[in-house]
């Protein structure tokens, strides 16, 4: 063993880099016995009940929770197609953590490369994650390369590296995934990644528990060689029909349009079909549910100086430094 | 030697100023002072060949004690020569190297990929101060299932791999390889008329030849190991029947005995003359 | 005897016939291959999908192994990508190493190996055909569980139930290549018919040792079906 591989002594041990399973078991285990005690808390209070005992303070299950706490999944509506000058991605706004909105206006389209988008469903946290750590990589590799345009990055290379990371995880990095881009090689593309590593090109296609909205307004609308205006309208339209149907989804939509030549147009919020303020401010209110200032007397006040130490306090001593 | 002396010698992993590596060239000492080793690329099967001496009376003179040719896999063998132990390794790693390629790929490893593979093994062993490089060469010959043709290959102590119509390796090495090139299978139309019987006749009679012009080995006991690729041995490397190799024997040494008459007499024309 | 589908994982009846895990995609499928006189074709629907939504219905399951050999796959779309790849790094090692194109049964071999040492965390099954300068054309199945078998012709995924009796009874050695390719489009397509996770297009490719050729017939110029 060399002395470098020594851990320093007091040092704070670093923890490994990459995801984490190690409370994977431990959950089940703690799910199983709150299985048993609820089982036997709920016999207990028919035993009471039975012999005639108050039951009303004890709980049903005896207050355990029926899951653990869950990951925040973003029910999502994403979407992506190629027209004549590149590729438009759309994604919605929301992110949810079971029934409720977490987030109103999150943001789905997440950088991967100068050249590359990639709109993210499933679990908040992993696509975050995912596409944060490929933007790494990829922006190492072009530096290692001494590429002078990012439409020199491959997205052959960014799918690889995408669906190699969810393969090694077996889909529990809940990502799904779509990755839209140019590069010299191939110009526009668009490809879908799933959870479990693996992925497909299409012309347009979409994801996420709207996906279903999304894909039946692509399905009936998208031609090849599409105006980018057309094409852009298209993508909102797809958003849109998730963002209406689909209760996962919701608030505004985000457009990204990633052209030929590499410029990109990051529209957010591209559509805001929910937006609130113009009625909230239409609502008329009696004057009298205003509060004047005032309205709480002041009875009596009184300044009580703070008694910690002050700067003059203190004797400040020059720096050895020879 | 020059060499000895300046401190350049000590280790594989040090060049001498001129570019040169002494340990490897010590190691192909080994393999100069050593035993012959013949190999021929006929055009329909390889025959490799090694002749024995007979150090010692008690010896047992049989292929299975004292063996410089090995069968690698059923469609390759190698002959050997130099320090034996150490080519005993390069048989090992032979064989394994055939064995892992089977068991990876589902085929027969091609001769020339063995070839090679061994050539690095070697050619590892000259880079690192802590390794000894190996006193031993072996000539190699296989057959390839896939492409139905031979190859025959010589591996150096220094990890060099070439392959060759005709080889010859160890201490009879220059006689040896004049004796070769007047066969002339280095000329294409040539060698492609040389057939497997008579590579074998040719073999044996090189190897006796050699035997016989050395002082120090003339009259002692020898055994020829001799074994061959081809069809009569169904394309797998095999020793080659004993009713062949006394025929080669004996007609090696009936060429023997006439080419000796041949030059008496031309001596004795010169003297005439 | 060998048997294919041994497995407790494989059960071609139910719904769920590759024992996916939840959200996984699928080629719920119907490939087949088989050797013509000089080369080989192989054929595949092109749907995917994820219980009982249609992920795509483009896919392209005929997959570039080697210059002459491809494999056509069955199961979990990720795990078969991902071993695919694998053997296709394998096979561009090897051809730089021996200096010449790879033998199909080369490809099978290493394809077994990997299904084999990893069956319990794969669900793939796949057909590996190509063509050999040694052999020519072939075709071999290895199956869900890891076993390799040389066929005369090989079916896989969920739809090839549907056509095991088509197949035996049209089926002949040393077809040409123009009724080889009529033969898989006919048969895929009355798998397409008949089983719900096949369907959209035919994909065909043929491998001959001039080259390959790829050939694809859209879903309303099938040479059979729709049923109702």
């Amino acid at each position: 063993m060399s002395e470098f591989t020594r851990p320093m002594e007091g040092a704070t041990e670093i923890p490994p880099a990459g995801f984490n399973f190690e409370n994977v078991s431990r959950n089940a285990r703690l799910m199983e016995a709150w299985t048993n005690a609820k089982e036997q808390a709920e016999a207990m209070r028919k035993h009471h009940a039975q012999h005639g005992m108050d039951v009303a303070p004890m709980m049903a299950g005896g207050g355990y929770p029926n899951h653990m706490p869950l990951a925040k999944k973003t029910g999502t509506t994403i979407a992506g197609i190629v027209f004549k000058g590149g590729v438009v991605l759309g994604a919605d706004t929301r992110a949810t953590n079971g029934d409720e909105v977490a987030e109103k206006n999150c943001r789905k389209i997440h950088y991967v490369a100068d050249n590359m988008y990639c709109c993210g469903a499933g679990t908040a946290a992993d696509t975050d994650q995912t596409t944060a750590l490929v933007a790494s990589q990829l922006e190492l590799l072009r530096m290692d390369l001494h590429l002078p345009h990012a439409t020199s990055l491959r997205m052959k290379t960014a799918v690889t590296r995408i669906s190699r990371l969810l393969f090694r995880y077996q889909g529990h990095v809940s990502a799904a995934l779509i990755l839209g881009g140019v590069d010299k090689a191939e110009g526009a593309q668009l490809y879908s990644i799933h959870p479990h590593g693996s992925s497909m090109r299409f012309a347009y296609t979409a994801m996420g528990s709207g996906s279903l909205a999304a894909i039946s307004v692509l399905e009936s609308a998208w031609e090849p060689d599409m105006e980018e205006a057309d094409a852009v309208t298209l993508v909102q339209r797809a958003i849109t029909a998730g963002i209406f149907n689909d209760l996962g989804s919701g608030s505004n939509c985000d457009i990204c349009v990633i052209k030929n030549d590499g410029a990109v147009d990051y529209q957010r919020p591209s559509l805001t079909p929910n937006n609130t303020a113009p009625f909230r401010a239409a609502i008329t209110r009696s004057s009298r549910m205003d509060m004047k200032p005032g309205t709480t007397p002041i009875l009596d006040s009184k300044f009580v100086p703070h008694k910690g130490a002050t700067l003059a306090d203190v004797t400040v001593t020059e720096m050895e430094v020879s | 030697m020059a060499s000895s002396g300046s401190g350049y010698d000590l280790s594989a992993a040090t060049f001498s100023p001129d570019g040169r590596i002494f340990q490897v060239e010590y190691a192909g000492k080994a393999v100069e002072n050593a035993g012959t080793v013949i190999g021929i690329h006929a055009k329909d099967g390889v025959v490799l060949g090694v002749a024995k001496p007979l150090y010692h009376k008690m010896i047992v003179p049989t292929t299975a004690s004292y063996k410089r040719i090995h069968t690698v896999d059923v469609h390759a063998g190698v002959a050997t020569t130099g320090f034996l132990p150490d080519a005993r390794v390069l048989v090992g790693r032979a064989q394994e190297e055939a064995a892992d390629w089977q068991e990876h790929y589902g085929s027969k490893v091609p001769p020339h990929v063995l070839a090679d593979r061994l050539g690095h093994y070697v050619h590892y062993f000259t880079l690192h101060g802590a390794l000894r490089p190996f006193g031993a060469s072996c000539v190699l010959g296989g057959y390839d299932v896939d492409t139905k043709e031979c190859g025959l290959y010589m591996l150096e102590p220094n990890g060099a791999a070439y392959k060759y119509y005709g080889v010859a390796t160890g201490k009879g090495k220059q006689v040896a390889k004049t004796e070769l090139e007047k066969l002339n299978l280095h000329k294409q139309d040539a060698e492609s008329s040389m057939d497997v019987a008579t590579a074998v006749k040719n073999v044996a009679k090189i190897l006796i030849l050699l035997h016989k012009e050395n002082k120090d080995s003339d009259g002692k006991p020898m055994e020829l190991e001799l074994s061959w690729i081809c069809e009569a041995s169904k394309w797998k490397h095999a020793p080659i029947p004993k009713d062949v190799l006394t025929a080669a024997k004996e007609w090696a040494n009936e060429q023997l005995e006439e080419e000796d008459e041949d030059d008496e007499e031309e001596e004795e024309a010169m003297e005439e003359g | 005897m060998m048997s294919a589908s041994h497995s407790s994982m494989v059960n071609p009846m139910s719904s769920n016939p590759y024992g996916l895990k939840e959200g996984e995609v699928s080629t719920g499928t119907t490939i087949l291959a088989m050797p013509f006189d000089g080369g080989v074709m192989l054929g595949a629907d092109t749907r995917t999908s994820m219980g009982s939504y249609a992920t795509s219905r483009s896919t392209d399951k005929i997959t570039f192994l080697s210059d002459h050999i491809f494999c056509l796959r069955s199961g979990s779309a990720a795990d078969t990508q991902a071993i695919s790849d694998i053997v296709k790094h394998y096979l561009s090692h090897l051809t730089i190493e021996t200096g010449r194109e790879p033998l199909v049964k080369t490809a099978a071999h290493l394809m077994k190996n990997i299904v084999y040492s990893n069956k319990d965390s794969l669900s793939a099954g796949v057909i590996i055909a190509g063509w050999d300068p040694v052999e020519g054309g072939q075709v071999f199945n290895v199956v869900q569980g890891g076993s390799c078998l040389k066929q005369s012709f090989a079916l896989g995924g969920s739809g090839s139930l549907f056509i095991y009796g088509l197949m035996d009874s049209e089926f002949k050695e040393g077809m040409t290549q123009d009724e080889a390719r009529a033969l898989v489009k006919k048969a895929i397509s009355h798998a397409m018919a008949r089983d719900g996770s096949s369907g959209g297009m035919v994909r065909t490719m043929t491998v001959t040792a001039e080259g390959n050729k790829r050939d694809v017939t859209p879903g309303n110029e099938l040479p059979f079906g729709p049923v109702f």
